[in-house]
């Protein structure tokens, strides 16, 4: 009995997260969107520029990085997009027990949040991926220094669940690495800074490592600061209101849970921040090229963190109004320090009715943020049992963030995702 | 050398314009400036652009005269204006001092609280570490936003006028046209504008109650209902004012007014004040494995003060030989 507290206070911490962080609408709830083409030309501001205006989101789910079994297809045929859709919605609908870990095992508890809040249910698009170019529709290689990095990353969470289910079971979170006793690294500071942004860590969980040492250990989406740039709208989706004059145009990102944020984009010439000046969400220059607002973004923090580029992400993000129901967002992704060529993430936008103005201009996931303090919490009573003798290793357990369970799909087998298989 | 004269009599023509310009377009603000806002293509005053308030509200709504520290203790003696600072700023010098203030609060300036607020707003100012949402990071509210020591910045469209604060990258939107209201209550309220001649009126409601007005512990419940007034003073500042109503706080509706005034500078821009995290440890540092500050006592977090003296300073080389 004993025992098992410290593991159920952070099942009672990982519930809370889930509580607190979650106060959104779900993906296409109050999206009155037309969403066909052409219906109507795209307007322009009285002052005669494009006109971005308006409450947007992406209407369609559609993979970053192109499955293997479509590889050089842009474009999903008809019959395969109802299919796949088919397959999905029986695979998340069905919640059978062969679907599901263990009951009350750790994956379960730790996975459940994921389960239900990373679940996606918007119909597929028709792109096979959001990445255009490379024309794989693959994120480019790593270059070598990259890989020793990421290698270095992997390495340091491997070591930090090597003694716990999730290796002794042979789970997707510890490919690459074996079960064995608690590693002495879970004393160390990790090998770089380390933030991951929301779930798709290991085992599609929420920390960055299988440690809560202090609010570093974990991901940004549980320290309530999982908004980066650029953002496709993640697992849970998002939504996006623009509002322009002719100096600055405004883009509130409602994105992350209850994570948002408010971007300005200055239209100007005026040089970036000077280089030694660096944010989260570095610093955006915007100009009208024609029909599209092309924005080049630098000057990102060593804390900011996209798909593994930190400071040296550049973007050259291109916003272009294709007619009035519909944007198109294209970014150029750049890193030479972190890939070998850059590439292209194209994404289209959907209008939403103004009216019914459903876009939640509320980020306070801080403001309620229970489950990070109750999993640091959680980590210092599961420390104190081991020190009494009442309760088991922290190194072997990993019940915050090994779960498991991303977009309500099973690892493996006939429920997992369509898309991975 | 003719050239030479030529080029000279030109440059000197063009300082002498440029001269005869400033001269003038500082006749034209301080005369007509008023009748001669900028304005947008609909014909609106042109509110966008970067702006800051420049006063002491954000310490104290209320006429103050300056404090030594931002947390007082007592001193040798016993009276309220003898207090010294206290631990938490006393290391700061004189940056943590208070600023003093004629105040914001219009009319007598006195805030109208019910006994039981007043008891609260007491407690609150006694308590302000503790207390203050602003030192945890949260979202400020309305108006608060609008006087905290930050610029914010204005993108006004036709139908919506998007106010977006620096601090913890937060924002409102001033909505012209009819939308729905927001299904729950909320930190930033929800504002409805109109535009009465030059002025831009906008109704905030739908607060939660969870904001301050300042440090000074002033506090409204969720009955807060704002009706904000922008009027142009000059190209470069705006009049702004705020009647504020709360049956529940006050006992009758009370008002603020200070000027807003241009971030003049050619290169001005938000910048993040992303104090999300800045705050971990103000919060959470109690729940380290190994905590960074030293000394926490159970939930007290208990601050040690360094000041060392710099090595060479002249008194203490003295003193100690």
């Amino acid at each position: 009995m004993s025992r098992r507290f410290p593991a159920l206070a952070i099942g009672v911490a990982v519930v809370i997260v889930a509580v607190v962080v979650l106060l959104r609408l779900a993906p296409g709830q109050g999206s009155n969107a037309t969403t066909e083409a052409g219906a109507g030309p795209p307007p322009s501001t009285p002052w005669g520029e494009p006109d971005l205006q308006g409450i947007w989101t992406s209407d369609a789910e559609t993979p970053l990085q192109r499955p293997a079994k479509y590889a050089n297809r842009e474009f999903f045929t008809d019959e395969e997009r109802a299919e796949l859709d088919k397959l999905r919605a029986t695979a998340i609908g069905r919640e059978a027990d062969e679907s599901r870990r263990q009951r009350g095992s750790e994956q379960d508890v730790g996975g459940a949040y994921n389960a239900a809040i990373f679940t996606t249910h918007k119909p597929l698009g028709r792109r096979t991926s959001l990445i255009v170019d490379p024309p794989d529709g693959r994120i480019p290689p790593l270059t070598p220094e990259a890989q020793k990095k990421r290698a270095a990353i992997r390495d340091f969470q491997l070591a930090l669940v090597q003694a716990t289910d999730l290796c002794k079971n042979k789970l997707p979170g510890c490919e690459g690495g074996k079960y064995g006793p608690p590693s002495p690294r879970r004393a160390e500071t990790p090998p770089y800074y380390l933030t991951v942004g929301a779930a798709g860590g290991l085992g599609a969980g929420g920390g960055v490592i299988n440690r809560a040492n202090g609010p570093e250990d974990r991901g940004l989406g549980e320290r309530c600061m999982a908004a980066a740039l650029p953002d496709f709208g993640g697992n849970t989706g998002f939504f996006l209101q623009i509002v322009q004059s002719p100096a600055s145009v405004s883009i509130f990102y409602d994105t992350g849970q209850g994570q948002g944020w408010e971007r300005i984009v200055p239209v100007t010439s005026n040089p970036h921040l000077p280089s030694d000046v660096r944010q989260w969400w570095g610093d955006s220059r915007g100009r009208w090229e024609g029909k599209t607002l092309v924005v080049d973004v630098t000057n990102f923090s060593p804390k900011s963190y996209f798909q593994g580029s930190q400071e040296n992400l550049h973007l050259v993000e291109r916003w272009t109004r294709l007619d009035a129901n519909r944007i198109e967002y294209a970014v150029t992704i750049e890193d030479p320090t972190t890939w070998t060529r850059s590439w292209t993430v194209k994404q289209e936008y959907n209008k939403q009715n103004d009216q019914a103005n459903r876009i939640y201009k509320e980020p306070r996931c801080h403001e309620g943020n229970y489950g990070l303090p109750a999993l640091l919490v959680g980590a210092r009573i599961e420390e104190q049992a081991f020190a009494e003798k009442r309760g088991p290793d922290p190194a072997t357990l990993c019940t915050a963030g090994c779960g498991g369970f991303a977009l309500g799909f099973a690892d493996s087998g006939e429920d997992s995702n369509p898309l991975a298989r | 050398m003719r050239h030479w004269l030529r080029g000279s009599n030109i440059r000197l023509a063009v300082a002498a314009a440029a001269v005869s310009a400033v001269v003038s377009v500082s006749v034209t603000r301080t005369s007509s400036q008023a009748s001669r806002p900028p304005r947008t293509s609909d014909g609106k005053p042109n509110f966008s652009g970067i702006w800051q308030a420049l006063n002491e509200a954000n310490w104290d709504l209320q006429a103050h005269e300056a404090r030594p520290g931002a947390v007082m203790q007592q001193g040798v003696y016993p009276y309220e204006f003898a207090r010294v600072p206290a631990a938490p700023v006393l290391a700061l010098g004189a940056a943590a001092g208070v600023p003093g203030s004629i105040g914001v609060v219009q009319g007598d300036g006195q805030i109208p609280y019910t006994p039981e607020a007043a008891a609260i707003k007491k407690e609150n100012a006694a308590n302000w570490i503790d207390r203050d949402p602003e030192l945890k990071c949260y979202l400020p509210g309305i108006p608060r936003a609008m006087y905290m020591p930050y610029p914010f910045q204005i993108v006004q469209s036709t139908n919506k006028i998007q106010m977006a604060y620096e601090f913890t990258s937060t924002a409102r939107t001033v909505h012209l046209d009819t939308v729905e209201r927001p299904p729950d209550d909320t930190y930033m309220g929800h504002s409805v504008g109109r535009w009465e001649g030059d002025t831009l009126v906008v109704d905030v409601t739908g607060f939660n109650g969870k904001n301050w007005f300042d440090r000074a512990g002033n506090f409204h419940s969720e009955a807060l209902h704002l009706t904000e007034r922008f009027t142009p003073i000059t190209p470069d500042a705006i009049r702004y004012e705020v009647t504020i109503e709360d049956p529940k706080v006050f006992t009758r509706p009370w008002r603020i007014a200070m000027p807003l005034y241009r971030r003049l500078e050619p290169n001005a821009q938000l910048l993040e004040y992303r104090c999300i995290e800045f705050v971990e440890e103000f919060l959470y540092g109690n729940l380290r494995k190994q905590p960074l500050v030293k000394r926490w006592e159970g939930e007290t977090m208990i601050v040690d003060i360094t000041r060392k003296v710099p090595p060479g300073d002249k008194l203490h080389e003295w003193y100690r030989r």
